[in-house]
């Protein structure tokens, strides 16, 4: 570890982290001519060749069953998980936070739904609609013309609605509903919802030099053909085929390096084969770890400038951190049974969802909490795994031979299940701060976690079992799965892997490390493109405002630096 | 465990083209787009799938007389029928063998504990181990656990355990190919245009046809009446 190998030269920009955030930043400042170091602490990762399309569950060890070291089962492309050999976290006894680590180029772009929501106008502005939370420093508008950009360049399906704040985007085809899909339409119109095809990020037609989806519904594998978005297939071989940008694998950001007029001046990292540290300089540093990791950095990288780490002179630095409130349903509708067998693998996701609804309810006061979440839905004649039979004795009734053969036959492809997105208010007892006592195998200080719901989230995770519930019992289902109170099945704060708002950005240096670009209020040279800057969690799964946000920064880093006002 | 992680190369993303894939996927086994590792692995673990079940594999959590037991009980389970083969021809045993060693103890415990009681008990009543019993003393057996409705409440754990044994000969089943088939799953694969999965005779049955049609003229008719339309924002707060 003594062996400390300084860089050569400087570049323009240091990115730290490779993911959506990462990845943006590096498409827009090499397009602007930037020299960039993006550093990634995970390894290599080729969606092509590592994809783990079209195998089989017999093809796979324990026939693809998920692992401490693959959570969704071997299939999944992600590398990383809840808990990480040789990297771990605390959580304060009592509590219940998980953090989930990609630890791969391109990071959690590997592993999400792809789903694709815009925020909309009301989700900028939630203090100033309900009086709890924070607002934004800017609009839906300031952002919108980079949802448009950010859209065309990643290719999103959906349909022209003009909802209540779920602004339509720039759009390819949508996929045709799936049967119980239609079902689930139906029963939807009938309890007054409105559910409208999805928006995910899954190329309909060829675009950019992508070629269109082929339906095999595995987006989760990798796509072999590069037909969805992730960033090692969207937005890095742009960047590199600028010349422009240097990526370095197995380096684990440790901190910030300072000078000693105060500003950024590179970064400390691990390289981890060799287990040795490595300086590199730049003129900028980019912070695009993911929202903890990113605080995690800010935090360690103490100077005698900084002496409480960087940016965190009001202490902000790790606080008001938000997940996204989950909550599941399950059931059967026997009218799909007995069908005559066809394909319906379809996209991987979703192809009809329910966004937030009762909006003008809330306005009146006649909900018992604030704020929305949007519902997914899952069901079809998916591929079977090993895990697809659990509980079968509840519908099946139990029995063996032939009529338990003709009866799974009959029963393949009619269960149903709900997912409901719901928006977190920021609250005093959710953060994360500087484990004082423990540090990960490289030796960086490790994080604790602070989780608490409120009761806003508990009461809409109890709003979304009877919603769902209803859903199925008007689809003319059952329910096979649901949860009661006191907290009504919902998730753990991070289970749902869309932590967001640690290094918040606003108008106002004493509540906020960043201002309305994104740049430290302390260090005009840090600028943070990941989820962290978030000042809300709205129900829309973040990672597409997290690249439009990504974008707008990038572009006004590029043009500051350009001024030489960043020098 | 095959890695998938490969060497950096110029252009993330680059390799297969559509064309490609679909060729190659139309041609043989999909197994080959896999990497080197991975086919290794498939051809391993397609091994004991086309074994039969006294075909004595290295057994990895369970004995030789557990394992024969199993492999009885999974054709009680899912017997040939006209369609597909049993659960042993499927290469279930093997299956459920591998899936307690890699689940651990807690599952290995159960399912071992059960066969354990399931010998006792026709020893008690049969004076021979379930295997060594006759078909009708095994289907009395049989008939004991697998109806959680109407089971004795003294066989409860009986019905447990054979709730999760049904379940992991299901899932052993299914998802192996000779289930698949059966089912038949018939997804997988690459198609060029996607028409919505089921064919439009199967919508009609289930009175789906106009739906989406239906769905938005509603939409529409009730943002005319304004609901779910953009309302203006008040004027800033200040906290």
């Amino acid at each position: 570890m003594a062996n400390v190998i300084p860089s050569p030269k400087e570049y323009d920009v240091i990115i730290v982290g490779s993911g959506a955030g990462g990845g943006m930043a590096a498409y827009i400042l090499t397009r602007a001519g930037a020299r960039c170091l993006m550093l990634e602490a995970g390894d290599w990762f080729d969606t092509a060749k590592d994809s783990t399309m079209m195998m089989w569950p017999w093809q796979a060890p324990h026939r693809g069953a998920s692992t401490p070291e693959h959570p969704f089962g071997y299939f999944d492309a992600c590398v990383g998980g809840w808990q990480l050999k040789g990297e771990p976290y605390s959580v304060t006894p009592g509590q219940k936070f998980m953090w989930w680590r990609a630890r791969m180029l391109g990071g959690r772009t590997n592993h999400w739904g792809r789903i694709s929501l815009r925020w909309g106008p009301y989700d900028f502005k939630p203090y100033t609609r309900d009086g709890l939370g924070f607002d934004w420093p800017i609009s839906y508008q300031d952002l919108a013309p980079y949802y448009d950009r950010t859209e065309e360049l990643i290719g999103v399906f959906g349909s022209h609605e003009n909802m209540e704040n779920a602004p339509d985007g720039k759009f390819l085809p949508p996929p045709k509903p799936r049967a119980h899909e239609l079902i689930i339409q139906r029963a939807a119109r009938k309890l007054n919802i409105p559910c409208i095809p999805s928006r995910l990020s899954i190329l309909t037609r060829p675009l950019n030099g992508r070629i269109a989806c082929g339906y095999c519904g595995q987006c989760g594998r990798s796509c072999a053909t590069g037909s969805n978005f992730s960033s090692p297939t969207v937005l890095l071989p742009p960047a590199q085929a600028t010349q422009l940008l240097e990526i370095r694998t197995g380096a684990m950001a440790r901190e910030v390096l300072i000078g000693r007029n105060g500003r950024a001046r590179g970064i400390s990292y691990i390289d981890k084969k060799t287990r040795s540290e490595v300086q590199v300089h730049s003129k900028v540093v980019v912070l695009a770890a993911s929202a903890c990791e990113t605080a995690r950095l800010l935090l360690n990288s103490r100077s005698p400038q900084h002496p409480d780490g960087l940016a965190n002179r009001h202490g902000l630095v790790g606080k008001y951190l938000m997940d996204t409130v989950g909550s599941d349903v399950g059931g059967y509708l026997p009218q799909l049974t007995g069908l005559p067998p066809f394909n319906e693998d379809g996209v991987g996701g979703m192809h009809v969802y329910m966004p937030w609804w009762n909006y003008e309810k809330q306005l009146r006061h006649q909900m018992n909490f604030p704020r929305g979440y949007h519902i997914e839905v899952g069901g079809g004649r998916g591929m079977p795994g090993p895990d697809s039979f659990g509980g079968s004795e509840r519908y099946l009734g139990g029995g063996y031979g032939l009529q338990l053969k003709r009866g799974v036959r009959k029963w393949f492809g009619a269960f149903i299940g709900f997912s409901g997105r719901g928006e977190m208010i920021p609250n005093e007892n959710s953060y994360c701060e500087i484990d004082r006592t423990t540090v990960d195998e490289w030796g960086i200080p490790v994080l604790r976690f602070h989780w608490q719901w409120s009761e806003h989230e508990i009461q809409q995770a109890r709003h979304m079992q009877q919603t769902f519930q209803e859903l199925i019992e008007t689809a003319g289902g059952k329910v096979t799965y649901s949860s009661r109170g006191p907290d009504w099945g919902i998730s753990r704060g991070g289970e749902i892997i869309h932590e967001v708002g640690t290094v918040r950005c606003g108008l106002d240096p004493r509540t906020a490390p960043l201002n309305a670009w994104c740049q430290a209020w302390d260090c005009k040279n840090l600028f943070v493109t990941d989820g962290a800057p978030l000042v809300s969690n709205a129900d829309k799964n973040p990672t597409l405002t997290i690249m439009a946000l990504a974008w707008r920064t990038a572009e006004r880093l590029a043009s500051e630096m350009r001024k030489g006002n960043l020098a | 465990m095959p890695s998938r992680k490969s060497q950096p190369s110029a252009e993330p993303g680059a390799g297969l083209r559509r064309r490609e894939l679909l060729k190659i996927i139309g041609l043989g086994p999909a197994a080959s787009i896999l990497p080197a590792a991975a086919a290794a692995e498939t051809a391993a673990a397609q091994a004991p799938a086309s074994a039969s079940a006294t075909a004595a594999p290295q057994l990895k959590s369970l004995n030789r007389q557990e394992f024969d037991t199993i492999a009885l009980l999974s054709d009680w389970i899912l017997p040939a029928d006209e369609r597909s083969g049993s659960a042993s021809q499927a290469g279930v045993p093997a299956f459920i063998d591998d899936w307690l060693a890699f689940q651990g103890d807690w599952l290995s415990a159960e399912i071992r504990g059960g066969l354990a009681w399931l010998d006792l008990e026709c020893n008690r009543l049969y004076k021979h181990d379930f295997s060594r019993c006759s078909t009708a003393e095994q289907k009395k057996m049989i008939d004991r656990m697998a109806w959680p409705h109407s089971a004795a409440p003294e066989d409860s754990h009986a019905v447990a355990f054979f709730n999760r044994l049904r379940n992991l000969v299901l899932g052993g089943f299914y998802s192996s190919p000779m289930g698949v088939k059966d089912l038949p799953y018939l997804g997988n694969q690459m198609i060029p245009e996607w028409n919505g999965g089921a064919p439009p005779a199967v919508l009609a049955r289930l009175g789906l046809t106009e739906e989406e049609e239906e769905n938005q003229r509603w939409l529409r008719q009730r943002q005319a009446e304004g609901h779910w339309v953009q309302r203006p924002l008040p004027p800033a707060r200040r906290s």
